[in-house]
């Protein structure tokens, strides 16, 4: 163990212009080196298991929202599925494909985000507003299927509760390009340029073994080499319709982690191309819902159902004691497994490389602590 | 005392200039930003946010001055003027025009024509570092700190191209005194080329901006201030008029720094191929040269500006690495093939 | 495990800094002349991504979740019943309902044979989820178009009965009502024409599964079921 007073104590604060919600993290450091990160969490605790615990299984959905904020669809469809799970029924074919749209938009807006604040963190201001712009225009498309731009209480117990918008193909469109050329840009800033090389090749490399063991998923993991995809590997709603690449990074470092988010956004796009396709194939009124009992009494058992949501794998599981509310529901946030590795990743860096692996981890604090 | 009472003018005719550049620029970095970054930027003070300076300084002077209980009072106070006087003080061997008659007395528009004004501002240089450490260790706030050591590696390590760069274009110009060096840049060599700084010294033209970026604590070498990581460095304790003197000395900074990278390499007063005095009248042309003086001025402050908002920072090591293990060789090759160069062609 | 360690190797344009950093400084310079020139233009809104609040305010959805309102019929009567469905299905417990019989001589301004009394949403509990609308089985509640609803003091946040009854008023005259949400098709269905709900929506069955409040403070809703 390391002797405290030898080193220069920087308390990294709960609130920071850097840190992604309300984290903290105490750096002992030995002049610009950190010598050790003690991450704390906690800060954004709400209770959201326990609330699980008092509400049904229908009212529970809105709670899901909160969780990773950034991308809010993902949550409920994931919840939602745990839920169908245990009834023993499957959403009808054209709800899936709604589903999918809408969770590759939200995956496509949760990476927009996390590049964008990646920039901000490490000094290039300009491409966050550049892909915000586009995310502003998923709002758009969120908000004319719902009603609701963040915090979408998206999808019922069985299936969907509305159909996509009926304008959603010329937004669509406009929003193709949009995203095409916001992520160009971003490219054209950043990819290239030596001095954010610098900054993120190299910096808090991982690698895959470690990553596994430490119960890495989702992009942290891919960029460390991995090929793991939930939506290849056990393909759960239709996705195994679809022809996609999953992108795969090398060393587990910051550039690694940023390439393999620019990359996922493109495949999200060339996915929600194919989903809807299929979805204007279907007759109009085929069925958006399954038949879902009158009160939602899931017989007693448990069960686990994960999804590959935008910052891994977002898994419920979900005890039932045969009544109308669950005996216990229990997230697993990607984040959390990321977030403990992070001390041992960023020891012997710098407080810069500190500063930017945090952004690029995509840590949230609303799925962090629940 | 004639003389004295000109010279006296001539200050308070910088002083002013430069503050209301200073002023200005606070509008122009926000507008800018904003007009890079798809977003309209101040509109509500006056048309286009022209007001938005004054609305800042009022909000500035209005503020609750605060010093913290256990920063060192003094140096606390003494920061930010630190870190403005160089910067202001530099100006006075800086020539911003040729020369104007009024009354039949022929006054150059320059404070002081110190036949050493290039040592004179290499040491105003090295004095700037001053005002960013007091100011860090003063407050008493770790991140503080962290901000007032990276300003003094990185400050003091990119004066050394920045005196390379310098030391080049004396031996190409042959005097220390500014104004001189900017009297030689008329005309033009080979035939074509204008005789600017630029042209005959390109390697040391970069050397000479980068190092200028280092020493603005611009982006991409805002460390010291680096607002993700150490929330504002060394200016984190700073609130109210202090912290407005130390933003305003950021932009008299880059003014010099402007001005300095003008005279150098620019060609001060003069236009490329055209002999404004020429046809100028007398008072005509020495408004007419500080106007284009000025002009070039505004283009380097815009590219600072523009430069900031479109690359990301570097890291505290890769700044020290830039300097040393890249700038001061090519600084030293410069000047090796500056010297070569006189030799051959003398 | 040792930590990989990654052998950087630069193209020629990317080692020497300066000519990304001009390509990039060419696409913000497009970016900037583009945005000089739209705000010069006398309309608002002319840089595309920003709404100068309050002259200017975006269009939000026909269906957005905003504050709530109470429904009245073609005929001006009020569709609640006070049936209390949407106090049991709202996860943040902020909405109570009493209920009480239409008295005599007032039949002309309800369309049941039962009212709410009172109708109480505290905004500050409010989740804007959208199940109390769903679930009301006569359509009276709708949430609207109303998204500023910020107030000086948290009593003002209690919207009664009165309150979403001129927010329904207000709707009306702006042109922004909507029709109510139609219910999804479900696997099965029997899609007869006419028939008012063939296999409602699990939403609404869920409703009598919902938690009842645990706040005792709240008056329970004599609904009936």
């Amino acid at each position: 163990m390391i002797n405290h007073d030898d080193y220069v104590k920087i308390n990294i604060g709960p609130s920071h212009p850097a840190m992604h919600g309300t984290l903290r993290v105490v750096a002992y450091t030995d002049g610009e080196t950190v010598v050790s990160a003690d991450p704390e969490i906690g800060y954004l605790h709400r209770g959201v298991e326990k609330l699980g615990e008092h509400l049904s299984y229908h009212q529970f959905i809105p709670i899901t929202d909160r969780l990773n904020y950034c991308s809010a669809i993902c949550n409920n469809v994931s919840y939602e599925m745990a839920v169908e799970k245990l009834l023993g029924v499957s959403a009808p074919e054209k709800a899936q494909l709604v589903r999918i749209i809408m969770m590759e938009l939200a995956r496509i807006a949760d990476h927009q985000v996390c590049v964008g604040i990646l920039g901000v963190d490490l000094g290039a201001f300009t491409p966050f507003f550049y892909l915000i712009i586009q995310r502003e225009e998923i709002y758009e498309i969120f908000e004319h299927y719902n009603g609701a731009r963040l915090t979408n209480t998206f999808g019922r117990i069985g299936g969907v509760e509305a159909d996509l918008p009926k304008d959603f193909e010329q937004r669509w469109k406009k929003l193709k390009e949009g995203i095409a050329r916001a992520n160009e840009e971003t490219d054209k800033l950043l990819t290239h340029n030596r001095i954010w090389m610098d900054r993120t090749i190299g910096v808090t490399t991982f690698s895959a073994e470690d990553a596994l063991a430490w119960g890495f998923t989702g992009p942290c993991l891919r960029a460390c080499g991995v090929k793991r995809d939930l939506r290849k590997d056990e393909p759960y709603s239709v996705y195994d319709r679809f022809d996609f690449e999953v992108p795969v990074g090398k060393y587990g470092d910051v550039f690694d982690r940023y390439m393999v988010r620019m990359r996922e956004m493109e495949e999200s796009v060339k996915i929600i191309d194919q989903a809807f396709k299929l979805y204007k194939d279907m007759p109009a009124d085929a069925p958006l819902m399954a038949k879902v009992p009158k009160t939602i009494k899931p017989p007693a058992g448990e069960v686990y159902s994960a999804i590959e949501s935008p910052n891994g794998e977002l898994g419920f599981f979900i005890k039932s004691d045969g009544s109308d509310k669950p005996y216990r529901i229990k997230i697993r946030p990607p984040c959390y497994m990321v977030y403990q590795a992070f001390p041992e990743m960023v020891k012997g860096e710098m407080i810069a490389d500190l500063i930017a692996c945090l952004s690029s981890l995509n840590v949230i604090a609303g799925e962090l602590d629940r | 005392m004639n003389d004295l009472i000109i010279a006296l003018i001539k200050v308070v005719f910088i002083w002013v200039w430069v503050l209301l550049i200073a002023v200005v620029m606070t509008w122009v970095e926000r507008r800018g930003a904003a007009m890079i970054q798809d977003r309209p930027g101040p509109n509500r003070a006056g048309p286009f946010g022209l007001l938005q300076p004054l609305a800042d300084g009022i909000k500035l002077f209005t503020k609750e001055d605060i010093i913290p209980a256990k920063a060192k009072k003094l140096l606390f106070i003494l920061g930010p003027i630190l870190f403005s006087l160089p910067a202001f003080s530099a100006y006075a061997v800086v020539p911003f025009g040729d020369k104007i008659i009024l009354g039949g007395k022929e006054i150059i528009l320059q404070v002081a024509d110190v036949n050493i004004g290039f040592l004179y501002i290499v040491a105003l240089g090295s004095m700037a570092v001053y005002g960013i450490v007091v100011g860090g260790w003063a407050s008493n706030n770790k991140y503080s700190i962290l901000g007032g050591l990276r300003a003094t590696a990185q400050l003091i390590s990119y004066e050394v191209p920045w005196g390379l760069a310098l030391l080049a274009i004396v031996l190409v110009y042959g005097t220390f005194s500014l104004r001189e060096i900017a009297l030689a840049q008329q005309g033009t060599f080979l035939g074509i080329l204008p005789n600017w700084g630029v042209f005959k010294q390109p390697l040391g033209f970069i050397l000479f901006i980068v190092a200028a970026y280092a020493e603005a604590n611009r982006v991409p070498f805002d460390l010291p201030e680096a607002e993700s990581e150490i929330v504002s460095g060394y200016h984190t304790e700073y609130g109210s008029m202090r912290l407005g003197v130390y933003l305003f000395g950021e932009y008299v900074n880059l003014c010099t720094l402007s001005a300095l990278i003008v005279t150098f390499f620019f060609g001060a007063w003069h236009l490329p191929y055209i002999n404004m005095a020429s046809f100028l009248g007398p008072i005509s042309y020495g408004i007419a040269s500080f106007l284009v003086f000025f002009l070039k001025v505004s283009f380097f402050l815009w590219l600072f500006v523009w430069v900031r908002w479109t690359v990301p920072r570097f890291r505290y090591d890769q700044v020290m690495g830039l300097g040393w293990k890249a700038l001061i060789p090519l600084g030293l090759l410069n000047l090796f093939l500056t010297a070569l160069a006189i030799q051959l062609t003398a | 495990m040792a930590k990989p360690v990654v052998e950087k190797r630069y193209k020629l344009s990317e080692q020497v800094y300066l000519w990304e950093l001009i390509k990039g400084m060419g696409l913000t310079w497009k970016h900037f002349i583009f945005n000089v020139k739209a705000s010069f233009r006398p309309e608002p809104h002319t840089i595309p991504t920003c709404w100068q609040y309050p002259e200017d305010r975006r269009p939000i959805a026909p269906n957005f979740r905003g504050a709530h309102m109470l429904m009245l019929d073609e005929e001006g009567r009020e569709k609640c019943v006070g049936c209390g469905m949407c106090a049991k299905i709202c996860p943040a417990n902020c909405i109570t309902v009493e209920n009480a019989k239409v008295p005599e001589g007032e039949e002309a301004k309800y369309a049941g044979k039962t009212y709410s009394k009172t109708f109480t949403i505290d905004w500050l509990r409010c989740i804007f989820c959208g199940f109390c609308e769903e679930v009301c089985p006569k359509g009276a509640m709708m949430l609207g178009p109303e998204y500023e609803l910020a107030r000086y003091t948290p009593e003002e946040c209690l919207a009664d009965k009165s309150m979403l009854l001129a927010n329904f008023h207000k709707a009306k005259q702006e042109g922004k009502l909507r029709p109510p949400r139609e219910p999804v098709p479900v696997v099965g269905a029997a899609a007869k024409p006419g028939e008012e709900k063939p296999a409602a929506s699990a939403d609404e069955k869920a409703v009598t599964s919902a938690a009842k409040p645990k706040v005792p403070v709240k008056a329970k809703p004599k609904a009936a079921e």
